[in-house]
């Protein structure tokens, strides 16, 4: 068996909006979802800026968790893919729920409880640490949480490649509907903001102040961010069958490993990756429209894509764009939401833009950044990059249903 | 409830090529199954591995495991326990197998552990640098990848040089099952060759405590696990290569909130069962994680025939450990020993939130190096 796979569903809880419409509005419009941390103390902190969902409310979105019960990255999830099911209009498929799965990826799992756990035993000592706290901690929850809330009995899986994660779960659910494991995926990713990441990344010294630049001369780095987000998947047969709307179809895939450096990104195995994934979907490099880059905006990653990007396309190279401009570094997530620009660009007809975006690297010869405004364009395949620490390079190829 | 999945006409059967364990019972195939079958106990003194208090003197642990010992100096500095247990046993799976490794595959040959929060002890030690240090960010940037889950595995990669399929799944108890199904899937569809697959964990005063505070089957600590080096057996023995045991079927699910975890378990059971084309009455050996809902399950499906292994005597309350543990068991059950050759095997893992799986196995009696 060998099906097609489309996207029919979309969820984003975002800060720059929740829900697909708010979503798109806002990423055709370029807005930021930048702003002061609010969930952390950040006294000391030389940089005080992060993307959080400060919309985010599990309760009101939420039918069947408890939120005291779950993480707030499980919960992400859990909301993102009831977003996604009811954007698929798929609510009337409970009675299959066997057949529908899940994976769902994230970079540190519950990392606020890790950081309550913390305090806790700073504070007070090991004995009696809080049985509600350790019961949140295992990051499997993160797909787990998507089962119980949406009463899912298919297998869930919760990818943690870091930042690419999500895009592992998207191409995860390629081969598992192509293959006919199921019938439906509710895929994505969901991390949580956190002291140690937003400490982590200053001290790598990629970290900036103010604004993520992708692609700019004067780029400082990423800013970490949160939210969940997820895309409900079937094979093309049943998407017709049920005159479901489709976004796009999933074409195909590449997984490289570096195996090289813990962080330090490696072009060789990054063009390898999109090798890959041009011979999965069976398309050639001037077939590619549109790529939605990694583009997290330290000098390393953007300098490294854009070598790969030159190896594998040459001269011609696609007009890219880096929705971390917009949103800031959101981990297990950032693929995932990269994946839903993806998917419409070529439902909508429009390329999200790069914000912040003031001169492109002059080393960056040739390259098209969708700089600032978006642009209306037709695109019909679309390149999904992600990457991530652990050499972890994950790419997915999207298309417009021909 | 009906069966859909039609699995059976397109079977897609795991061959285990070696494999890499590291336990107190021993490190290494041949150690763990000679210590497994002196039938001695696991446990250790705490205070052995960790000077901090803990919630159990006793615990199943590495006493003494140091990186450098089994890895040299270079490079082992920065590696946490963790991370040093998934590279030395996936060199363990490597060495086992007579599967070579060069650069003319490996590309194609990549990397698949299990976990449940990476290392909680490198996480919360960052953690805490930010609530502890003269200014919060002032942690140790050389230390932040192993606040990642997905260190381990790609440090096994840097360490072997595996540039295929890297991936890290989390799922406690039930990560060595589901990274088993991944691996299914990525080799069936060509996306690589060789998969080293299975799970570690570190034994270390907040995970215990953590562990301690879920309630789990045991307050007996616990750490290690294994790695199989898993390859399509259909294409090992069109190349003339024997596995050493073979993993007949994987199959995952949930309860959904919406079923007892015995009841799902029990669905799951029957499936898999299915899916190998194996009866209840065929099974030699069943090995759980040793939750009681478990038990109830496998009491409906498969009733006292079989041998009933609790895994909590390997690897105490350890999850992650346990899952890859309750492999290894059988595969050293079998190991070297011709008289299991054919003998079938069942494995069952469930979560306290719903997930439930299970695996068939089929030995063969053989050790990898005998065909060396």
């Amino acid at each position: 068996m060998n099906r097609r796979v489309v996207v029919t569903g979309l969820g984003p809880v975002s800060s720059i909006g929740i829900g697909v419409d708010a979503f798109t509005t806002a990423l055709r419009a370029g807005r930021s979802g930048i702003t002061p941390i609010a969930s952390f103390d950040t006294t000391g902190f030389l940089t005080d800026r992060a993307g959080e969902v400060h919309e985010f409310t599990p309760e009101a979105m939420l039918t069947r968790l408890d939120p005291a019960d779950w993480g707030r990255s499980s919960l992400f999830a859990a909301a993102a893919a009831r977003l996604a099911l009811t954007d698929a209009g798929a609510t009337d498929l409970p009675d299959r729920s066997d057949r529908i799965g899940v994976c769902m990826g994230t970079t540190s799992g519950e990392s606020q409880v890790v950081e309550r756990l913390t305090e806790h035993w700073l504070a007070h000592g090991y004995p009696d640490t809080p049985q509600r706290l350790a019961r949140q901690l295992p990051a499997g929850r993160v797909a787990e949480a998507v089962s119980r809330e949406l009463g899912l009995t298919g297998a869930a899986l919760t990818v943690s490649t870091a930042c690419s994660a999500s895009n592992y779960a998207l191409g995860y659910a390629l081969d598992v509907i192509a293959t006919g494991e199921q019938d439906y995926m509710l895929v994505g990713g969901a991390d949580s903001v956190c002291r140690w990441a937003h400490a982590g990344f200053y001290r790598l010294g990629a970290l900036a102040a103010e604004r993520c630049a992708p692609f700019d001369r004067d780029r400082a780095g990423v800013i970490t961010a949160e939210g969940g987000v997820a895309l409900f998947l079937e094979s093309l047969d049943s998407a017709r069958a049920r005159g479901a709307r489709i976004y796009c179809e999933v074409l195909g895939y590449g997984l490289t490993c570096d195996a090289k450096h813990p962080t330090a990104p490696d072009a060789t195995s990054v063009a390898r990756c999109m090798r890959l994934a041009h011979q999965d979907a069976g398309v050639k490099p001037d077939e590619v429209d549109f790529i939605c880059a990694h583009g997290t905006a330290t000098p390393a990653n953007d300098a490294a894509e854009y070598e790969a990007v030159r190896d594998v396309f040459g001269d011609r190279l696609p007009p890219m764009s880096s929705v971390k401009s917009m949103l800031g570094h959101t981990m297990g997530a950032a693929s995932g939401f990269s994946a839903l620009a993806g998917a419409l660009a070529i439902s909508s007809g429009f390329l999200a833009p790069t914000i912040n975006h003031v001169t492109t690297d002059p080393a960056m010869t040739g390259l098209d950044v969708v700089a600032n405004e978006s642009r209306p364009e037709q695109p019909r395949i679309v390149q999904v990059n992600g990457f991530a620490f652990g050499g972890n390079n994950a790419i997915t190829i999207l298309g417009r249903l021909a | 409830m009906t069966v859909t999945t039609d699995s059976r006409t397109d079977a897609f059967v795991l061959g285990v090529s070696g494999w890499g364990v590291l336990s107190p019972f021993g490190l290494g195939a041949d150690e763990f199954t000679a210590g497994l079958r002196t039938g001695r106990d696991g446990t250790v003194d705490a205070t052995a591995l960790t000077e901090e208090p803990v919630p159990d003197p006793r615990a199943y642990g590495l006493v003494g495991f140091r990186a450098r010992d089994h890895l040299g100096r270079k490079g082992t500095s920065f590696l946490d326990r963790r991370t040093a247990f998934a590279v030395l046993a996936c060199g363990q799976a490597l060495a086992d197998s007579d599967l070579v490794v060069d650069d003319g595959n490996r590309d194609r040959v990549g990397v698949v552990l299990g976990t449940s929060v990476g290392s909680l002890q490198s996480t919360s030690d960052y953690s805490r640098d930010t609530l502890v240090q003269e200014k919060p960010y002032l942690v140790n940037p050389i230390l932040f990848p192993n606040t990642v889950l997905n260190c381990a595995a790609g440090q096994a990669a840097i360490w072997h040089q595996l540039r295929g399929v890297n991936t890290t799944l989390a799922g406690g108890g039930m990560a060595t099952l589901a990274a088993l199904r991944y691996a299914t899937t990525v080799l069936r569809r060509g996306r690589a060759e060789a998969l080293l697959v299975g799970a570690v964990d570190e034994y270390t005063p907040q995970l215990a405590w953590a562990q301690h505070a879920t309630a789990a089957p045991t307050t007996v600590g616990g750490e290690g696990g294994a790695v199989f080096l898993v390859e399509d057996a259909a294409a090992m023995r069109a190349a003339g290569r024997e596995p050493v045991a073979e993993i007949l079927a994987v199959d995952l699910g949930h309860t959904g909130g919406r079923t007892d975890l015995a009841a799902a378990l029990a669905d799951r059971v029957r499936r898999v069962l299915d899916q190998a084309d194996v009866g209840p009455q065929d099974l030699a050996t069943v090995v759980t994680s040793g939750a009681a809902t478990e038990e109830q399950a496998l009491d409906e499906v498969v009733g006292p025939d079989a041998d009933r292994v609790a895994i909590t005597d390997l690897a105490g309350n350890c999850p992650t450990a346990a899952g890859a543990l309750q492999v290894a068991a059988v595969l050293a059950h079998q190991r070297g020993a011709p008289e299991h050759d054919g003998c079938l095997s069942l494995i069952v893992a469930s979560t306290a939130d719903g997930s439930v799986g299970a695996a068939v196995l089929k030995g063969t009696g053989r050790a990898a190096r005998d065909h060396r």
